[in-house]
């Protein structure tokens, strides 16, 4: 691919949706990379990209976080590096791009879980985790309309498990 | 598990459910064969999309995810990912698939087996890379997982690919493939042409099966290493052995080193052509053993053959060769330094067939050509190696220092090479060229180095710097100058300190002399004759090796009025200096006018002896011998020469009885009938038997000099030690001195009597000195 020329795919939701993306942008998944690498370039021209486990909606919306990123430097292979995983710091955009409702959300993670979108996956996650931060139990299965399946002897004994974690 | 690989058009099963093991691995093992056996015809993305996400959907699926149920008290593992079926299909097809393989490659063999297995092995990993971004999904989770649990023998999925090859294709062809390499790379080193980029993927997919069992992100060179490498260098072996052992028999050791310098070039080319770069080293000395070390013996008889024929090329070649083996050059070292050796003494006895007439020049220029001649050979054959330039050093310094002219003791060389030193320096009529010249001091220090007596040859060379001086007879200062800074540079400050100061001496004498002038001309009253027109040197004792004249001499009145002013001046300026007159140094000129036939008046040149014994005549024309002595205070063995020499100028004749030397009883009369061709008559010519006289004399002194030399050395030792065995003084004063002279063991043990005597030291028990303060 030379540089300076934009060349747009075209990616297909499940649900027969069809949109326009450069390919900068969709490289940000993994998945749609690797594939444009192994295929090369005349398989990509010539067809569609399905994408069978993502509908409309919600591709649009990881399209729409990928394009806002499409500048940002390509994550470091180094999954355990420590600055990602510590922190649950945000920046403004993406916490603005995650107030959605809950079923958006998960969607969102699911998808860049499927399309190998770390940086957003990451970002979904940390969502979720700041959902959790600081709730007690009951506030957490509130949130997420969670029915409280255990028995009391079983609450007691994974209380006392994980006591250690408790703050005091 | 073949039926997918035969059929040319693959049609994709239905996408499975995801939950359902046998339907979602159906339809990945279509995906996968289509991958493996027909990637060329182009995959589609509806495929690719497909497997990916049949992947993605099975470990994905709720059975996986399954919530609560039963974990509590399980492994704590958190999520139970779903992912080993996957896994262990793969195997099982991979499996399948390689055996196949492997039956296939029976039915080939060599070059047909190397082209089968590369053409595989390309497929294969170009299919490995596909599916390993197809199963993506399982690595990142599943293998992951397994992989940070510890858990061994789990690879992602690429990495898995090689891992299946090597356990089953690998290990069954590997030794075919070895065989069929070596074959061709025999041919090769026969001279064929072969098609060396198979070996070369040969060589890359051994290396890329090389895995760190400890750590799978990490590759080793293990596999390669044994498979590839071993047998590869045993080859080498084998048919070097083989080639070289029957190549030197029918061929001369200078046909075989350039052999074996092509073989040694070519198998660096081979490396660099389809070899990995690990193999350099160890081919390396695979090659230099069976090329070199094993014929070394043979190679260094030839050396001397060679040193004798001056085959300078082929002497470089053998260096080469042996400089590739370890300690290959030692025994070279020896026999080089032994046939300089030999060299520099054949040449040393060539010239020294009349040892005492023997030219300076022609036995200093004997030594610099073997030393010229075998240092270019260090710099043409043996790259300058400073090994060999110290063999080349300890051989000079051997035929140096002893040789057939210094049978009587090492220090008839530094004499010589002061003496040509001193010829080079001296005005003469055959002057050199001031760059000449300076090349040549340049060469006299590289005899000089080699030097063991360097206090001979200073004692020399100061001898003769002052007569230079004295007599302004030196050819140019500035080759002085750099000559004592050449020595100085060599032996340090102290060495040519008194050099120095008698340079000084010379320059201060100078402008004492022009000072002297103005104040003699403000002496002179009208009236009063012309003063002696003269100059003088005043030269410091301690720096000069001159000593004061061994005969009284009263100087002639016509100059004792010049030298008492002299003296008066002198003191005036330095008062308590006390000025001793060296007669015998100095020298002066008359003008005669008495001889019949002259047109010009002659000029003669004298010595101040010879001038206050011709002064006479200008009173009477005969002289009587003990009027002469009693007129100058001459004794005999200054007279008579000086007289000698005037009766064979025939200046003067002589009467009486007796034989026809100077003596008491004997006449002297002025010849009127003196002719010369010249006008200039120089007369003050030193007689041979003082020359001898004086080289005797120098000896003498440096004996003296020594024997102070080393005593001190002892006394400096013992201060700093305080206590030291007689041994360890006697080597550590060896050491001490080396630089100026090797002294002899009785000599320094004399010395220390000598002090013991002076109750320097003392006798301690033990065999043990002490020192006193």
């Amino acid at each position: 691919m030379s540089e300076g020329t934009v060349t747009k795919l075209t990616l297909v939701a499940n649900d027969g949706q069809k949109m326009q993306v450069d390919r900068q942008v969709a490289e940000k998944s993994v998945l749609i990379k690797n594939m444009l690498d192994d295929l090369g370039d005349d398989a990509m021209l010539s067809a569609e990209i399905p994408i069978p486990n993502v509908n409309d909606t919600v591709l649009k919306k990881v399209i729409e976080w990928c394009e806002h990123h499409k500048a940002d430097p390509a994550a470091s292979n180094d999954d355990d590096s420590d600055s990602r995983k510590k922190t649950t710091d945000i920046d403004e955009w993406d916490q603005k791009f995650m107030q959605v409702d809950q079923e958006m959300l998960f969607e969102i993670i699911l998808a860049s879980n499927y399309l190998d979108i770390k940086p957003l996956l990451d970002v979904g996650c940390k969502t979720v985790a700041n959902m959790i931060k600081g709730k007690s139990p009951e506030e957490i299965r509130k949130t997420f309309n969670i029915t409280n399946d255990f028995t009391p002897e079983e609450e007691e004994q994974i209380r006392r498990e994980n006591e250690w974690a408790e703050d005091r | 598990m073949s039926q997918t690989r035969t059929t040319t058009t693959t049609v994709m099963p239905p996408v499975p459910n995801r939950e359902d093991l046998e339907a979602t691995w159906k339809y990945l093992e279509a995906g996968v064969s289509k991958i493996m056996s027909n990637l060329q015809e182009g995959m589609d993305m509806t495929t690719y999309m497909g497997v990916y996400t049949a992947v993605h959907n099975f470990c994905t699926s709720q059975k996986a995810v399954s919530n609560h149920s039963g974990v509590i008290g399980g492994a704590h593992r958190g999520a139970h990912l779903l992912g080993e079926d996957l896994y262990q299909n793969l195997i099982t097809y991979l499996n399948g698939y390689l055996s196949e393989l492997v039956a296939t490659s029976k039915t080939h063999s060599d070059e047909a087996l190397l082209a089968f297995y590369i053409r595989e092995w390309d497929r294969y990993t170009t299919a490995a890379k596909y599916i390993n971004h197809l199963f993506r999904y399982l690595n990142r989770h599943w293998v992951k997982r397994e992989m940070d649990e510890g858990k061994k023998n789990i690879y992602d999925v690429y990495t898995l690919h090689l891992v299946q090859w090597r356990l089953t294709l690998f290990s069954a062809v590997h030794d075919k493939v070895m065989d069929a390499v070596l074959k061709m790379v025999e041919k090769q080193r026969h001279g064929e042409t072969i098609e060396h980029s198979q070996i070369k993927s040969i060589v890359d997919s051994f290396v890329s099966l090389g895995l760190d069992e400890a750590d799978p992100t990490k590759s080793t060179l293990d596999v390669y290493r044994f498979n590839f490498e071993r047998p590869f260098l045993e080859a080498t072996k084998q048919f070097y052995q083989a080639e070289s052992k029957q190549f030197v028999a029918e061929n001369s050791i200078v046909e075989y080193m350039k052999k074996a310098e092509i073989r040694l070039d070519e198998e660096e080319e081979r490396v660099n052509m389809y070899l990995h770069q690990d193999i350099i080293v160890p081919l390396k000395k695979c090659c230099n053993t069976a090329l070199i070390a094993d014929h070394s013996a043979i190679l260094r008889d030839e050396f001397q053959v060679l040193l004798d024929n001056d085959r300078y090329d082929d002497m470089q070649r053998m260096y080469n060769l042996l400089s590739r083996i370890p300690d290959g050059l030692d025994p070279l070292r020896a026999k080089f330094e032994a046939h300089v050796r030999k060299a520099g003494l054949a040449a040393v006895a060539k010239v020294a067939v009349d040892a005492d007439k023997l030219e300076p020049k022609v036995y200093v220029d004997a030594l610099l050509e073997i030393h010229t001649q075998y240092q270019g050979l260090v710099k043409q054959a043996f790259k300058d190696e400073p090994e060999f330039t110290r063999s080349l050093d300890n051989a000079c310094r051997e035929f140096v220092n002893r040789n057939q002219v210094c049978k009587s003791g090492s220090n008839k060389s530094p004499e010589l090479l002061a003496k040509y030193t001193d010829a080079l320096l001296k005005k003469s009529a055959t002057g050199a060229e001031e760059h000449d010249l300076e090349n040549t001091l340049t060469q006299i220090m590289t005899v000089f180095k080699y030097i063991e007596d360097k206090d001979v040859f200073q004692k020399f060379y100061s001898r003769m710097l002052a007569r230079r001086l004295v007599h302004t007879s030196s050819s140019s200062d500035d080759a002085e100058t750099s000559m004592i800074s050449k020595l100085k540079e060599a032996c340090g400050y102290e060495y040519t300190n008194k050099l120095q100061r008698m340079f000084q001496d010379m320059q201060i004498s100078k402008d004492l002399n022009s000072g002297f002038k103005e104040f003699e001309a403000g002496l002179i009253e009208p009236g009063d004759d012309k003063p002696v027109d003269a100059s003088y040197a005043i030269l410091g004792t301690g720096f000069w090796p001159l000593n004061p004249p061994n005969t009284d001499f009263t100087p002639p009145a016509e100059i004792a009025k010049a030298y008492e002013r002299f003296q008066t001046f002198y003191n005036q300026k330095h008062s308590g200096r006390k000025l001793t007159w060296l007669w015998q140094l100095c020298k002066g000129e008359v003008k005669v006018n008495y001889p019949k036939n002259m047109k010009t008046p002659y000029t003669f040149q004298v010595s101040t002896y010879q001038m206050a014994v011709l002064l006479l005549f200008n009173e009477n024309d005969k002289n009587s011998y003990d009027d002469i002595a009693k007129a100058t205070q001459l004794q005999a063995d200054v007279l008579d020469p000086a007289l000698g020499i005037f009766l064979k100028a025939k200046v003067l004749n002589m009467s009486g009885d007796g034989d026809d030397k100077p003596g008491p009883g004997k006449m002297f009369s002025l010849n009127y009938d003196f002719k010369s061709k010249k006008i200039r008559v120089n007369l003050n010519i030193a007689v041979k038997s003082e020359q001898k006289q004086e080289v005797d004399d120098t000896h003498k002194t440096i004996e003296e000099d020594r024997k102070l030399l080393m005593q001190s050395a002892i006394v400096r030792i013992m201060k700093a030690r305080k206590k030291m065995k007689h041994t360890q003084l006697v080597s550590e004063c060896i050491s001490q001195i080396r630089s100026r002279f090797v002294p002899k063991i009785p000599d320094i043990k004399k010395c220390i009597d000598i002090l013991l005597e002076k109750e320097y030291l003392e006798r301690l028990d033990d065999d043990e000195l002490g020192y006193l303060a």
